[in-house]
């Protein structure tokens, strides 16, 4: 398979990392539920994202990888409570976007530092306008560039999401589905914001246009944009990513170069290879068992009762320490 | 727009990769973004609630506890302004205002409760039945219910109250049976979206037939939406039976009823006397405006704009 | 098992999505049926499963013609197919505990006692149990969720499923469990399979054979 990923960047982070995009630090968030139950959907979650890196967040449905994009974005619902840090830009200007204000997120982040490639590209845009108009406005709104401009400036963010220009006066139902998941990238990268976050991008597309989709999505952290895809598609994961962040249960549970993690020597975390050993075109075999519910959490390690290896030393939980969070772990082959 | 729940829940890291962050101080406080619009809601839902409570105590309570004569008439006390004797003053003939309002408000009450059982009754089963249906005999009933609309409601009351000797009933009835039509149109429209969903034919799949596919996957299914739409329909039902009594055509005009009541003051609100109107008229309208405030969070409760709110 | 000849379908009369399309799944054989997305290929599992009617062509499900569809074809045929849905979401009503929900089809033809040990049989085959079974929709996840419409659609024995997008949603894991559920049952009941999806990889490691779908210009 043809590998569309920056080769420079793969190591890039191992020595004198540059300066971040994102960082997250030991993020959580809780979900206040009726009776004093409380969900634990995201557990001191920590990592950082540079500029022209892709990170792929990958783990089952219902893990926590959702609710983290959805703090990242401040689109939490009113029973949410987090905890921990996710600090937005270079050192000297920087904003935790847990704490930071409504006002705040909707006029200086949401679109202007942080894009949203939304899943369903379809239901993103407005049926009723075209996609100039819709264009032109998030233009207007995120830029403010004056009327005589707005043309211009739409027809160039258009270009740059590779959205051809003759199409522009169309209506979303009238696009194929490639077509509108490259308009719902155009506004997203209208305001040019450095990081973009892409939420299941793959979800429900057929090979083609998932080939198409990823191999956009690269081109976008090639052209330096940080790029945070989370997805459930291992296959879609392994082509576009420079990183791999897998997630069980709240927490991140492995956390390394795409390359080493789905070549050789492979995922060094039990589950992680598990998972990668279901897929069709390798063992096809399932893990065993159900992930916790997330209200209900045991003490130590998440994955203990369906993992092979579970010992004593399991009932504690493991740091993420080197990259994976394991007590059993291999050592990492270039340390 | 909130404020935090505690100072800053942060602990600064040198940005490293990520994987060496070192383990959190426990116990810092959780933070909420963006507020808890819960707690302006649960103020909207008590102050609603208690406005509501009152008015359903004082009317089911006062006439036992005060075997008072809400008909008794002083006329050496007409048109008192509001005093320690008399709260809400006293009318043209003497009599308390404010107990007149309760009496009034037990009336209007009635008629409003069982007249949105009534319509609302009759909107679930022809909405249900129309969008259950479909095709053909969806079609003929949603005409039916066009040609309904097009008749203005209280033309309508009016010839139904018409039929009968005034009195509480013909009201009922004729509030009924004028205002099942929004509540069928609401049901219908739901009924037909369910209808599409995946879920009816993983039931049809199953071996379920036409019954029992609406009987346990689409009534359900409009419940909330038509039980909304009747409580919706209580203030609705007051004002109608308040519009067709302030028209003489509704409760005998010697019975208290917040409507006959404005229609016998409206001779001395021209002279200066705003008592005997401004009351019974705040009893119509506080009422209306506490329920449509419960309504309200019933609805935002079955309808989160904010899905994950209840979801997860 | 299920024989389609000329099937042309759609819900407008002038543009069918689906036109004059053949298709024959033999008793125990497994067919994936391959398209991109919005191709049509949902419209034809919903005819396959008696859920559609089509404007043209005719169905032999079992070596009967088919004569009518949805509540007009008679349970006996209707529930001599199962059917698994693209999104568990859509597909399960929101106000049925997991339990209810597989048991549905029992209580649906009068079978509930009857049928309530496989119910259980089933829920603990896909890998539910306890405390998820009291749940309901909004409270599980996707993949949990998909793993009871399973349940339900092999409740009432059925010698045809037909998975449509089954596993669109859901990650290696489940995907791999899923079908080895569907698998076992194959195996156990001599039971056809008509796999519709995208997947490539996936449908050529779980079926028999894969037909492409015929794109129409």
């Amino acid at each position: 398979m043809n590998d569309p990923r920056r080769a420079a960047n793969t190591a890039g982070h191992e020595t004198a990392a540059p300066e971040p995009l994102l960082s997250v630090r030991e993020l959580s968030v809780r979900f206040l539920m009726p009776g004093g139950r409380h969900v634990a959907a995201v557990n001191g979650v920590s990592f950082d994202l540079a500029a022209g890196e892709c990170l792929a967040l990958v783990g089952e449905s219902g893990c926590g990888k959702s609710v983290l994009a959805a703090a990242l974005l401040g689109l939490l619902p009113g029973n949410a409570r987090t905890r921990g840090a996710a600090w937005l830009g270079p050192a000297g200007d920087r904003l935790d976007v847990l704490t930071a204000g409504e006002a705040t997120l909707a006029r200086t982040v949401r679109g202007r530092r942080v894009g949203l490639i939304p899943q369903s590209p379809a239901a993103h845009l407005t049926p009723v306008r075209t996609v100039r108009a819709q264009l032109e406005e998030t233009v207007r709104e995120l830029r403010g560039t004056g009327r005589a401009a707005l043309r211009a400036a739409a027809e160039a963010a258009a270009a740059r999401a590779a959205f051809p220009t003759d199409h522009l006066d169309r209506y979303p139902h009238q696009l194929s589905g490639g077509l509108a998941q490259r308009a719902a990238t155009a506004l997203a990268l209208v305001a040019d914001a450095p990081l973009l976050i892409a939420d299941e991008p793959t979800t429900g597309l057929d090979r083609d246009l998932v080939d198409r989709t990823v191999g956009e999505l690269r081109r976008h952290a090639d052209n330096g944009h940080g790029l945070l895809v989370i997805t459930h598609d291992l296959a879609a994961a392994e082509r576009v990513a420079d990183r791999i962040a897998v997630m069980y249960a709240g927490r991140i549970v492995e956390l390394t170069d795409a390359a080493p993690f789905f070549g050789s020597p492979g995922p060094r975390h039990p589950y992680a290879r598990g998972l990668l050993a279901a897929l069709p075109e390798r063992d096809f075999a399932p893990i065993p068992g159900l992930p916790p519910e997330l209200d209900a959490l045991p003490d130590g390690c998440a994955f203990a009762p369906r993992c092979d290896r579970a010992t004593d030393r399991c009932a504690v939980l493991p740091d993420l320490t080197g990259g994976v969070a394991c007590h059993h772990a291999p050592k990492a082959a270039h340390a | 727009m909130g404020k935090p729940e505690g100072g800053d829940a942060t602990v600064e890291t040198a940005p490293g990769n990520g994987t060496a962050a070192p383990r959190p101080a426990v116990d810092r406080p959780w933070h909420a973004p963006g507020g808890d619009g819960r707690r302006t809601r649960a103020v909207r839902v008590a102050v609603s609630g208690a406005l509501i409570g009152a008015t359903v105590l004082a009317v089911l309570l006062v006439p036992p506890l005060f075997p008072l004569d809400q008909q008794a008439v002083d006329l050496t006390a007409k048109l008192e302004p509001p005093s320690w004797a008399h709260p809400f003053g006293t009318d043209e003939v003497g009599r308390d205002v404010l107990l007149r309002c309760v009496y009034g408000m037990r009336v209007s009450l009635l008629v409003g409760v069982v007249a949105a059982l009534v319509a609302s009754g009759i909107g679930l089963a022809v909405g249900c039945a129309a969008g259950a249906l479909g095709g053909r005999a969806d079609r003929l009933t949603m005409r039916l219910v066009d040609t309904f609309t097009a008749v203005p409601h209280l033309l309508m009351g009016i010839f139904i109250v018409a039929m009968f000797r005034p009195g509480i009933w013909p009201v009922i009835a004729s509030v009924g049976l004028t205002h099942w039509v929004s509540t069928a149109r609401i049901v219908r429209a739901e009924v037909l979206s369910l209808r599409a969903r995946p879920f009816v034919d993983a039931a049809i799949s199953g071996g379920a037939s036409r019954l029992r596919v609406a009987a346990r996957h689409l009534v359900p299914g409009v419940l909330p939406q038509a039980g909304l739409a009747a409580v919706l329909m209580v203030p609705h039902a007051i004002w109608h039976e308040s519009a067709l009594s302030f028209l003489g055509l509704g409760i005998p005009a010697h019975e208290a009823s917040l409507g006959t009541m404005i229609n016998g003051a409206r001779g001395s609100l021209v002279t200066g006397e705003w008592w005997p109107t401004l009351f019974p008229g705040l009893f119509i309208v506080v009422p209306t405006l506490a329920l449509a405030g419960l309504a309200g969070a019933w609805r935002e409760r079955i309808n989160p704009r904010r899905r994950s709110e209840l979801v997860l | 098992m299920l024989e389609l000849s000329h099937i042309t379908a759609g819900y407008t009369p002038r543009a069918p999505v689906v036109r004059d399309l053949s298709l024959t799944v033999a008793d125990g054989e497994a067919l994936g049926l391959l398209g991109p997305s919005g191709c049509g290929k949902s419209t034809l599992a919903r005819v396959a499963a008696l859920l559609h009617r089509p404007y043209a062509g005719t169905v032999v499900l079992a070596g009967e013609p088919v004569r009518g569809f949805r509540f007009r074809a008679p349970r006996a045929r209707r529930t001599l197919v199962g059917v698994v849905f693209q999104q568990p979401r859509l597909a399960a009503d929101p106000r049925l505990t997991l339990r209810a929900l597989i048991a549905d089809p029992a209580r649906a033809t009068g079978r509930f006692t009857e049928l309530a040990d496989r119910a259980d049989a089933l829920a603990d085959a896909v890998g539910l149990g306890g405390d998820l079974l009291r749940r309901r929709p909004p409270e599980v996840s996707d993949g949990q969720l998909q793993r009871a419409c399973l349940a339900r659609a092999l409740l009432l024995r059925p010698r045809l499923l037909i998975c449509d997008e089954m596993t669109a949603m859901l990650d290696a894991s489940t995907t791999a469990a899923l079908v080895a559920v569907v698998e076992d049952y194959r195996r156990e009941h001599d039971a056809a399979l008509l796999a519709v999806g995208h997947d490539r990889v996936l449908l050529n490691r779980w079926c028999d054979s894969v037909r492409e779908f015929p794109t129409t210009p």
